[in-house]
């Protein structure tokens, strides 16, 4: 195979142009005559479907967008044993073949972007710039794993000696369980899968219960892309599928996405060794955070307001990479507030579909509600800065709150809540923020916003997240730029979208030859 | 390019025309020896301008020193960046070492806050529009208009976009009462269209309004309109002229779609005087000038909008964007291509008028130069075409130009320390970059060498 043009994301629409927004609508309408999707349960050739649950629309929850199979027990196992048949040609297969099954499925997606993302505007209420971003992401993991595992095949360097040959080789693992979320529905499932079926596993999909029609196109692009029917199942359900996956022999590696509390459980239940299991089950796991964005005196509050809010409250804060802490320096603590307090009252609460919206409704009610129970603490606890006083109903809206004045040992300052919360804390140092960040079980980003280069060095070393941004948001990380992971407790450093990733699918296999005949080097 | 010439004029008699009218503006420029003070600047920017390193911790010094709480707070920002330089000049090491004394400290910060400050004042005519007056008032006496522009930080919240719109008001009800009583300029009150207001104020949407978003311009333009609306107001009543900035491409189309929108509507339909901007590093300005063009053809407004073409501010920013989203460059690359369209657009600009009033915006004196030749020689007066210039950058084109009977406007900005970081920081890269047209000018390249067209 000849060698593939450099890796370049994929750019995201242009919507400052009016002749790209004009396109929005019809896309929409397109979408929307297709609705509710069917999903199946899809086990090579083999597919059911039942409307066992379905996903619905958070901005209009009576509008159902998905009528969803769910997996039953025989059909996980089934999939399972599916996949690792289908390993046995897959991972014969070349990496520049696979390689070229995933860069046509990539290509299938990049033809149905604006459906795609349409898709997602529906299904997760993520506001168009944020779908389509998502869409892009899931094009680049295709395209960057591609590339990624092609090199990977070639091994690594080793020392050689005459009379000796030596080389280091990677190969797949076999099945891999691929449980996904919905914050990211086509991207984080299309990341793990594809960097699974790129090293030549086989997987089986269960996506998070509220984005199933997203995970059922990621499927139909693999296939459409030539990826054979048994090496990628989709095993939608409510929860037990994952963990019957965790638990199953058969699978050596699981790739999850989600929060802690689970990650931890799949991490516990994976480590047993079922009788005749003949491997250590691997888990990589991208898990929550509580990101703090430290903001020093010398910082620019132009750039700095704005990005925290950003950070914050885009997508209803409803990403693993959102800011939910501020830790700034006393000397400009109240300007800040004061001018956060300001841009936050001034977002726009609304339908994920209209342009201008930043915070669409979260996704579901349970989260609605446990946003409004984390709000009413703030109010209890804290005070209450700026804010919104009306949102619109129908649809699960929360209102963007920033929250300052909480006692050290509150649970908005530890909890991730996942929706649009800000907590604001003033320090007397950057020493102390550092402190307090270094105190926190988990690492996964963070911000700082500051002019000098000494202090810039300082909490580099310091900070244990596995993201830091400097003068920057700390959201929208791009596969290949933003390596994306976290460590402590927010997972085992994967960094998605980085040229170590492919490494958690393979096992190396070191062969040496002892190529020396009656004395003779052949 | 020649297409867009009249018929009565041709490229070689222009080129001349050109050629004559520069080597004029050329012999009236002052030398910059005459001003010891001008003098030392120019020192500064060209050992910034041969140093990459030196001009990026000199800039990033620069914008961190509003924020700096102390004098010791600068003097440790200082050393900071230039500690990062693999090699300081001599005088800038020699200012590293003093600053292991704490009162070494205090002395360098204060030093260096102020050679900020003395940089600052270069540009920035004054903290408010009381303390500018009497610059704009020597000016005005000297022969040069000017336009102030308030500087501020980012308007984020309402309160902030309140405070804006409020000094926008005081500035036009100030220098109006002053203006008042400055002597007779025939040369810069009047041309064919009409007369001139003395009082000039630019303003700039995004500090108008918290609201405005790259993929929703609406929300920013109807926010904008309701602060914009009392301003042409107030212009109306006082007669003074209201010229609306151009900012980045992202919002472009809510800033111009505010101003067509506003003054499409009978209120305004015979005043106040508004201006708008056309920036010519933007590769669909062309197609854009032709929608402007159009409105004001078929809207017949009077006095007519007057459009200043400039090159563009955010070159920089533009790229680096573009570049991060993976979107083709909305701007020009290459100098001599931006140069280019800014000559074509003169031209359609100047044939389009009466409908539109045209002022040329630069500091190159081949741009200039074109654009008065071109004037003449399609048969327009010197007194419909209007020069500007920068404060602190165009400053000897400026006393050329009045010395000539030309009328120039020079765009002063009025604001103090923290609020002009941004507009110094980018008027610095502007002067030292490699390619502007004071460097060559500086760096001593022959007159035919800086009127040859690009």
């Amino acid at each position: 195979m000849t060698n593939l043009p450099p890796f370049v994301n994929e750019p995201v629409l242009e919507l400052r142009r009016s002749a790209v927004r004009s396109r929005l609508a019809g896309a929409l309408q397109a979408l929307d005559s297709q609705l509710p999707f069917t999903v199946p349960v899809m086990i090579a050739g083999h597919q059911r479907t039942d409307p066992d649950f379905v996903s619905t629309d958070p901005g209009h929850p009576d509008s159902v967008v998905a009528q969803v199979a769910a997996a039953r027990e025989a059909e996980v196992d089934e999939a399972v044993r599916t996949a690792a048949r289908g390993v046995q040609s897959w991972s014969r297969v070349s990496a520049a073949e696979r390689a070229q099954a995933l860069l046509r499925a990539a290509a299938w997606l990049r033809e149905r972007r604006l459906d795609l993302a349409a898709l997602e505007v529906r299904e997760c209420a993520k506001p168009w710039p944020e779908a389509d971003a998502d869409v892009c992401e899931a094009i680049d993991f295709l395209e960057y794993y591609a590339r990624g595992a092609v090199e990977l095949e070639g091994g690594r360097p080793l020392i050689q000696i005459p009379g000796e040959r030596n080389d280091l080789r990677y190969f797949p693992r076999g099945v891999t369980a691929v449980i996904s979320p919905w914050n990211f529905p086509l991207a984080i499932p299309c990341g793990m899968t594809s960097a699974a079926l790129a090293t030549g596993n086989s997987v089986v999909l269960k996506p998070a219960e509220q984005s199933p029609a997203c995970a059922l196109r990621l499927v139909q692009a693999l296939r459409a892309g030539g990826v054979p029917e048994a090496v990628v199942s989709l095993v939608p359900g409510e929860g037990g599928a994952g963990s019957q996956l965790v638990r199953h022999p058969g699978v050596q590696t699981i790739a999850f996405t989600g929060s802690q509390a689970v990650g931890v459980e799949i991490m516990r239940s994976a480590a047993e060794v079922a009788p005749g299991q003949l491997h250590i089950k691997r888990v990589i796991a991208e898990l929550g955070g509580k990101n703090c964005v430290i903001v020093d005196s010398d910082a620019d509050l132009d750039d700095a307001v704005p990005g925290i809010v950003a950070s914050a409250f885009n997508y209803a804060g409803q990403k693993c990479s959102a800011a939910a802490r501020v830790l700034v320096h006393e000397a400009v603590a109240d300007r800040l507030l004061e001018r956060l307090g300001g841009a936050t009252s001034l977002l726009v609460v609304g339908q994920a579909a209209d342009l201008g919206t930043e915070v669409p409704p979260v996704i579901e009610r349970s989260a609605q509600e446990l946003v409004q129970r984390y709000v009413a603490l703030g109010h209890q606890q804290g005070t209450i800065v700026g804010g919104i006083a009306d949102v619109p109903t129908p649809g699960w809206f929360c209102a963007p709150t920033v929250v300052t004045d909480l006692p050290a040992d509150s649970s908005l300052l530890r909890d991730e809540i996942f929706g649009p919360v800000l907590a604001v804390e003033s320090v007397r140092s950057i020493e102390e923020a550092c402190d307090i960040v270094d105190g926190l079980p988990v690492a996964l980003t963070g911000g700082l916003y500051a002019r000098d280069p000494a202090t810039i060095r300082y909490v580099r070393e310091r900070s244990p997240v596995g993201n830091l941004y400097i003068n920057r948001g700390t959201t929208g990380a791009k596969v290949g730029r933003q390596p994306f992971g976290g460590n402590r407790l927010s997972g085992n450093g994967t960094k998605a979208g980085g040229p170590d990733y492919l490494l958690h699918f393979v096992e190396p296999r070191a062969v040496t030859e002892n190529t020396v005949r009656h004395g003779l080097v052949v | 390019m020649s297409e867009s010439l009249t018929p009565n004029t041709n490229q070689s008699e222009l080129e001349s025309a050109i050629r004559s009218i520069g080597q004029r503006l050329a012999e009236a420029m002052p030398s910059g020896t005459r001003n010891p003070v001008k003098a030392l600047d120019a020192r500064a920017m060209e050992l910034a301008s041969g140093d990459r390193e030196l001009r990026a911790a000199l800039f990033r010094f620069v914008d961190v020193v509003p924020a700096c709480r102390s004098l010791e707070d600068v003097a440790r920002h200082l050393r900071g960046f230039l500690a990062e330089l693999p090699e300081a000049p001599p005088s800038l090491s020699a200012a590293l070492r003093v600053t292991d004394i704490r009162a070494a400290r205090t002395a360098l910060g204060a030093a260096a806050a102020a050679g900020v400050r003395h940089m600052a004042h270069r540009f920035i005519v004054g903290e408010d529009p009381a303390a500018a007056i009497r610059v704009l008032r020597g000016l005005w006496e000297r022969g040069v208009a000017s336009s102030v522009d308030l500087l501020g930080e980012a308007t984020v919240t309402q309160d902030e976009a309140d405070v804006y719109a409020a000094r926008c008001a005081e500035a036009l009800r100030h220098i109006h009462a002053q203006a008042g009583t400055w002597p007779a300029r025939p040369v810069l009150e009047q041309d064919s269209s009409g007369s001139l207001p003395r009082t000039n104020v630019s303003v700039k949407i995004s500090a108008l309004t918290p609201l405005l978003r790259p993929d929703a311009p609406a929300l920013g333009e109807r926010d904008a309109a309701a602060r914009l609306l009392p301003l042409l107001r107030t212009g109306q009543e006082l007669g003074a002229h209201i010229h609306v900035d151009m900012e980045s491409l992202d919002s472009r189309e809510a800033v111009l779609e505010l101003i067509l929108e506003l003054l499409s509507g009978q209120e305004f339909l015979h005043g106040p005087s508004v201006g708008m901007v056309l920036q010519a590093y933007l590769r669909d300005s062309p197609e854009q000038l032709e929608t402007i063009l159009s409105w004001a053809r078929s809207t017949r407004r009077r006095p007519p909008l007057q459009i200043r073409l400039v090159k563009g501010a955010y070159w920089d920013h533009e790229l680096v964007e573009a570049r991060q989203q993976g979107w083709p460059a909305p701007v020009f690359e290459r100098k001599a291509d931006c140069d280019r369209n800014f000559e074509g657009l003169t031209r359609v600009l100047l044939d389009a008028r009466p409908a539109v009033r045209v002022a040329v915006a630069s500091h190159n004196l081949r741009s200039v130069s074109h654009a008065i030749a071109y004037n003449r020689l399609s048969g327009g007066q010197d007194q419909d075409l209007e020069i500007q210039v920068l404060r602190g950058l165009g400053d000897e084109l400026q006393d050329a130009l009045a010395a000539n009977g030309f009328r120039v406007r020079t765009y002063c900005p009025v604001g103090d320390l923290v609020a002009g970081m941004a507009y110094l920081v980018r008027r610095l890269l502007e002067n030292t970059s490699n390619e502007s047209f004071l460097h060559e000018q500086a760096s001593g390249r022959s007159l035919d060498e800086l009127l040859a067209a690009p």
